[in-house]
């Protein structure tokens, strides 16, 4: 154990360690998005937001209307 | 201006509220500008492109000889007409969508004058031959404070408004943007680090030299393109692609690992401009590395603007704006994968110092930037005057113009660079160079002729688009003259 | 911890922000100011004499960065073309630095002694009469302008803050001798600023016309200089490979 530890803080290892360290977050945020169903869906309401402001008719050119 | 906030004002009961909800003066103000800028940069970059072409353009004149007017074609087009874009659409997105009006309207002017005024006399002070002789950061030490300033109370005025949000979210669109503000603050700051010759001389010396200076310069110069020129405009994208297709971003879940990834990885990169130079070798492999790695968060981000439109694809055959967007997504597509493959060493070997890069570059420039801007901008402008665009047909001709424009501009740059590249490296059979430097430079005349036409092209699209804009506003304006007078008309019958 | 967070937190999205997007910078270059092998061991490389620096702030002032480099890579054909490739020690004293992004003309780094200073003043008061085919803009007010040197011990100052060893008393002097040599030292001396310069001006006679210290003086002795500070002769062939 303490010989892993003695590995990771060795300088000359730091390349492997920032890959893993940075490669392992990556597939953290990769599975904390898409993992959970229920998640999942909770985050993909959120990208109603910009069109929840309309005070205009969808698809129209025009301006506002309110 | 004042002009139309009065009228603004008068207008207010006969059902403009946007005006009082939100401050649309100050976007209107930006919009303009950024086409005032546009016109006039991308006006003297077509000059500087016929320079190469035809030399006797420089008429012997000091003030517009290439060495001194590049820097004002780049600082015009870069900070003046994508600059002011920023401005207007960040304010514009981050009222819409925290449904709160922007923070203090005294300090978002101030944004307005302290960022035009910069310009301004950047361009005339580079032209008098004061500058620091740094790409894409020419500006002497006190317009440096400047935009430092500006650059502060943008960022305050930016973050009281989010503060200010009815929403309890920020929508990833905002995330681009507060991005892009902090990374320029801290690029700008430290890649400006002078000391002036005196207090009252405009001239100063880098406070790095050498290997560290470039390495500094070259980290401010892609991460300029990487937050100013990339992030904010994806920050454009988020929610003027979706307004305009009336449907919501494709993948929220792919937005949040796009931007993430793409604020990381983009810091790591900027020594790929310094391939094979005095440069430690360690830093370039590095900077390569990320470069190839970049290339995921942005084919992320690219598929996910795309794919916003599956299932409604017929609205690029209606609709010209959405016809800019895409197209600018797709040579954002293009860019990020050349970026890529022109940072590995050995194709940098080529086409570094060439004009693949500055190809590149306008690929990038003209394609994503100018394209995602003007689609924006069609999108936003008839929405602040509370009107409809004058000609959606003339839309459709400086698509086609600046189409044209860019893949004449791009493939002559192909041509040009990596012909002269190849010509640079080829030796005869006793092993001596086949090609002197200057007739490399006489290949280059007819693919220089072609790229100053491109740029023409490219042109007169956006002084189409000006017209286009000057029409839209003027009708507007006479529109609501006419409802003012109407009501000034039964206020006098009822008093009388 | 919840993405919701960070999106509900202007705060925290910022403070987050700033986290990423530092790590890339710091990493690739602080480094570069404390490891030793970044600036080359070698001999030769000397701050600029004043009439250089002013020539060297004219070459900043007409934007020749913008179409000349001065960094030669380490590829058979630019050795063939150029010389040897540029070293970092050979820009160390360069504020800023000027290695350029675009070959539109040819690399400048060692274009020092390869022309004569006649053929430099007539190229650069009109190119297309040296060269027919050169697409160079003339700079034929050069050799109109005087020179401006009042300001030659302010300009030499500022250097002097931001680390170039130009010599202020008699400590700094003396350190100078033991690193440069007598001869440069004296050059180096800002209190001597103004007559080394013109010293230097009426010996060399750049711009052909002794009577006059103009603009074209000052650029001609900064090209002359450049890239001939370091004599490659003194060095093995695989010296420098060690601090790539």
């Amino acid at each position: 154990m303490l010989d892993l530890w003695y590995w990771f803080t060795d300088m000359s290892n730091s390349k492997v360690v920032a890959l893993l360290l940075f490669f392992s977050l990556y597939i953290g945020i990769l599975i904390y998005l898409f993992g959970s169903k229920k998640r999942s869906k909770r985050l993909e309401s959120y990208r109603l937001m910009p069109l929840d402001d309309d005070d205009e008719p969808a698809n129209s050119d025009n301006g506002k209307k309110r | 201006m004042a002009h139309s906030t009065t009228m603004a004002g008068a207008h207010a009961a006969t059902g403009v509220a946007s005006a009082e909800q939100y401050n649309y003066e100050i976007i209107k103000k930006f919009a303009i500008m950024a086409l005032i800028w546009g016109v006039l940069g991308m006006s003297v970059g077509t000059y500087i492109a016929a320079q190469l072409a035809f030399p006797f353009l420089n008429f012997d004149i000091a003030e517009i000889s290439f060495g001194r007017f590049r820097p004002v074609h780049t600082t015009l087009v870069i900070f003046g007409f994508g600059g002011n874009a920023l401005f207007a659409t960040s304010y514009y997105v981050v009222q819409r969508t925290c449904q709160a009006r922007l923070y203090s309207d005294s300090l978002a002017t101030f944004t307005f004058w302290g960022w035009n005024i910069s310009i301004a006399l950047g361009v005339v002070t580079y032209m008098l031959g004061y500058t620091q002789g740094r790409e894409y950061a020419e500006f002497v030490w006190p317009i440096d404070i400047l935009i430092a300033v500006t650059w502060v109370v943008y960022f305050w005025v930016f973050l009281q408004t989010l503060l200010r949000r009815s929403q309890p979210h920020i929508y990833v669109a905002n995330w681009f943007y507060m991005a892009f503000i902090l990374a320029t603050a801290l690029l700008h700051i430290f890649n400006n680090l002078q000391v002036p010759v005196s207090l009252f001389s405009l001239e100063s010396y880098s406070l790095f030299s050498g290997v560290q200076d470039a390495m500094t310069q070259w980290w401010y110069g892609h991460n300029a393109v990487g937050f100013f020129l990339t992030a904010a405009f994806l920050g454009m994208m988020y929610y003027f692609v979706p307004k305009q297709a009336g449907r919501p971003i494709y993948s929220y879940r792919l937005s949040i690992i796009h931007f993430w990834a793409l604020v990381f990885l983009y810091m790591w990169v900027g020594a790929h401009h310094l391939h094979w130079t005095a440069l430690p070798d360690w830093v370039s492999t590095l900077a390569a590395t990320f470069s190839i790695l970049l290339l995921l968060p942005s084919w992320g981000g690219m598929i996910n603007g795309i794919m916003t439109l599956s299932g409604a694809w017929d609205k690029l055959r209606t609709d010209p704006i959405m016809l800019f967007l895409i197209t600018a997504l797709s040579f954002y597509g293009m860019s990020t994968f050349e970026g890529p493959m022109m940072s590995l060493k050995s194709v940098n070997a080529l086409s570094h110092y060439t004009d693949w890069t500055v190809g590149h570059v306008h690929s990038g420039a003209l394609g994503w930037v100018a394209m995602i801007s003007f689609g924006s901008l069609y999108h936003l402008i008839p929405r602040l005057w509370n009107t409809k665009l004058y000609s959606l047909k003339l839309v459709y001709v400086h698509f086609f113009l600046a189409t044209i424009g860019i893949v004449l501009y791009i493939t002559a740059m192909w041509v040009a660079g990596i012909g002269q590249g190849l010509m640079l490296r080829a030796f005869d059979e006793y092993g001596n160079l086949a090609y002197t430097f200057v007739e490399s430079v006489v290949f280059l005349h007819k693919p220089y002729v072609v790229r100053m036409i491109g740029g023409m092209f490219f042109v007169s699209g956006i002084v189409i688009m000006a017209y286009n804009i000057f029409m839209t506003i003027t009708a507007a304006r006479r529109e609501a003259a006419r409802a003012e007078a109407k009501i000034a008309a039964k206020m006098a019958g009822a008093a009388s | 911890m919840k993405h919701e967070t960070v999106e509900t937190n202007a705060g925290l999205l910022i403070i987050l922000t700033l986290a990423v997007i530092s790590v890339g910078g710091l990493v690739e270059i602080v480094p570069l100011f404390y490891i030793n092998d970044t600036i080359e061991d070698v001999e030769g490389v000397r701050p600029y004499t004043p009439l250089e620096q002013r020539g060297r702030d004219i070459y900043v002032r007409e934007g020749c960065y913008t179409c000349h480099s001065q960094m030669i890579r380490p590829f058979r054909d630019e050795m063939l073309r150029y010389g040897h490739y540029s070293l970092a020690a050979e820009s160390q004293f360069d504020h800023p630095f000027q290695w350029g992004s675009k070959r539109t003309g040819p690399d400048l780094a060692r274009v020092g002694g390869k022309y004569s200073n006649e053929w430099q003043v007539q190229h650069l008061i009109d190119p297309r009469s040296v060269v027919p085919e050169s697409i160079m803009p003339g700079y034929p007010w050069l050799i109109e302008n005087d020179l401006k040197y009042s300001d030659i011990q302010a300009r030499l100052r500022a250097l002097r803050r931001v680390g170039v060893p130009y010599s202020l008393n008699d400590e700094e002097y003396q350190a100078n001798v033991e690193r440069f040599g007598e001869e440069t030292a004296r050059w180096l001396d800002i209190n001597r600023a103004e007559e080394n310069l013109v010293a230097q001006a009426r010996a060399g006679n750049y711009d052909g016309n002794p009577s006059r210290i103009t603009e074209m003086d000052a650029l001609v002795a900064y090209l002359q200089v450049l890239g001939t500070m370091v004599d490659f002769t003194q060095y093995d062939d695989g010296y420098f490979v060690q601090f790539r």
